[in-house]
């Protein structure tokens, strides 16, 4: 149980992380910054 | 309208579009792809490809990578390979000197990765041209899979699958089982795409397409393996996703490292529609729906979800089903905080073991200096 727990816990970590890159990455464009990869 | 209405017209809608992006719009697919999916024709061909490859500083794995190349069990005789070094300062090109007559080096002043591609495919001798990056390898029979689907005509490009180590369980990442989940996600949206017509990007690390659909990428063009693509599909031509195509890669090992890769996709989604508008007239793009939902639609979603958690906080008094959705967002926001701490306990015992590992190795070197089979500046590297 604890480990479905842990498990639900990341994903929607991560589900929020990309969330919030997604209005980052609005900043980002708008501020013109440029990433090499 | 008064402020309750209008309060519910924006949570309800706010659901609407969440609800659509990640249950909605895959349901639909799966529907189309089971009522209307267009094959595509694929056989054993092995038409003279050339691959390009952009690095800067990849002095630590550039050698892997060509080797990687080399082992492919493509016909030798069929592959160009051109690395472009954009403005490397350790090395890279100096190490490609071993490859001499294998491998084709593209030296350039520091220009930016979609400069870097440009040159290299300006150097591509063969129709067929494959991108891959410096950081992944191939499966040996990855490019045999790549371009198969060229045998069909109305093909223009092909992405491969991207494996990370989290989707198997191996790999470090602390943040590993939400990339892993999500990316599995994301291979699900492209495969049934495809199935239907054209996947809406490619794969960086592994896509190839043909080199007469090609157009030069803008110098500051962020997603380079969504632009190149979608040029080929406003173009008439099918882009498609074979899974068998393998390339493989790390998670980002920790929350602050995938939060910044995610910041440059999703930047670079915005860009798109700035560098390539007819992506979002219906009629001009003929992936237009699977566009508005799929890469418009993660975009929307974050502000859905604060329209989200704000109404239902505002009509949580006014009845049972919005004070129920404020507590279900709570709870899951909660559960979004602790797996926070775990990623940050996950990220707080790798650095402990990674001191421990250099303990050791200290340890190592005074013993190995004590009995004199080091020399002493070896050590202070090490230390």
């Amino acid at each position: 149980m604890k480990l479905i727990i842990q498990r639900l816990a990341r994903v929607s970590y991560a589900f929020v992380v990309m969330n919030a890159a997604a209005v980052s990455g609005l900043f980002a464009f708008g501020l013109g910054r440029r990433v090499w990869r | 309208m008064n402020r309750v209405l209008l309060l519910e017209a924006l949570f309800w809608s706010a659901v609407v579009v969440t609800v659509y992006v990640y249950l909605g719009y895959p349901t639909l697919l799966a529907a189309w792809a089971a009522v209307a999916p267009k094959p595509i024709r694929r056989s054993p061909v092995t038409p003279a490809v050339s691959i390009v490859i952009a690095a800067r500083n990849e002095a630590r794995t550039i050698r892997d990578r060509v080797d990687n190349l080399l082992q492919s069990d493509y016909p030798r005789g069929q592959m160009q390979i051109i690395v472009v070094s954009d403005g490397s300062t350790d090395g890279t090109a100096d190490l490609l000197k071993a490859y001499r007559g294998m491998v084709d080096v593209v030296v350039l002043p520091p220009s930016g990765k979609a400069s870097a591609i440009n040159a290299g495919v300006a150097a591509a001798r063969h129709d067929v041209v494959v991108f891959a990056d410096a950081r992944q390898t191939f499966a040996p029979d990855a490019l045999r899979a790549l371009v198969e689907p060229f045998a069909d005509p109305a093909v223009g490009g092909v992405s491969g699958e991207l494996l990370l180590d989290c989707e198997s369980g191996s790999g470090t990442s602390t943040i590993g089982d939400g990339v892993g989940a999500y990316w599995r996600y994301e291979k699900w949206l492209r495969r049934h795409e495809s199935l239907i017509g054209s996947t809406l990007g490619s794969t960086g690390a592994i896509h190839a397409m043909r080199r007469e659909l090609w157009r030069p990428l803008p110098t500051e063009t962020i997603l380079d393996d969504v632009l190149a693509p979608m040029q080929v599909v406003l173009a008439g031509a099918r882009v498609v996703f074979v899974d068998d195509a393998k390339a493989y890669d790390r998670a980002a090992p920790v929350a602050a490292a995938e939060f910044k890769r995610k910041t440059r996709t999703l930047a670079g989604n915005y860009q798109l529609m700035t560098l390539q508008p007819r992506l979002l007239i219906p009629f001009l793009n003929p992936v237009w729906v699977q566009f508005v939902s799929h890469k418009l639609g993660r975009l929307v979603v974050p502000y859905a979800l604060f329209v989200m958690l704000v109404t239902s906080a505002a009509l949580a008094t006014e009845r049972a089903i919005y004070t129920a959705a404020l507590g279900a967002q709570v709870a899951f926001y909660g559960l979004a905080a602790y797996g926070a701490v775990l990623d940050k306990r996950g990220d707080r015992r790798k650095r402990v073991r990674r001191s421990d590992a250099r303990r050791t190795r200290s340890v190592t070197c005074v013993n190995e200096l004590a009995n004199g089979r080091r020399a002493k500046d070896e050590v202070s590297l090490e230390v």
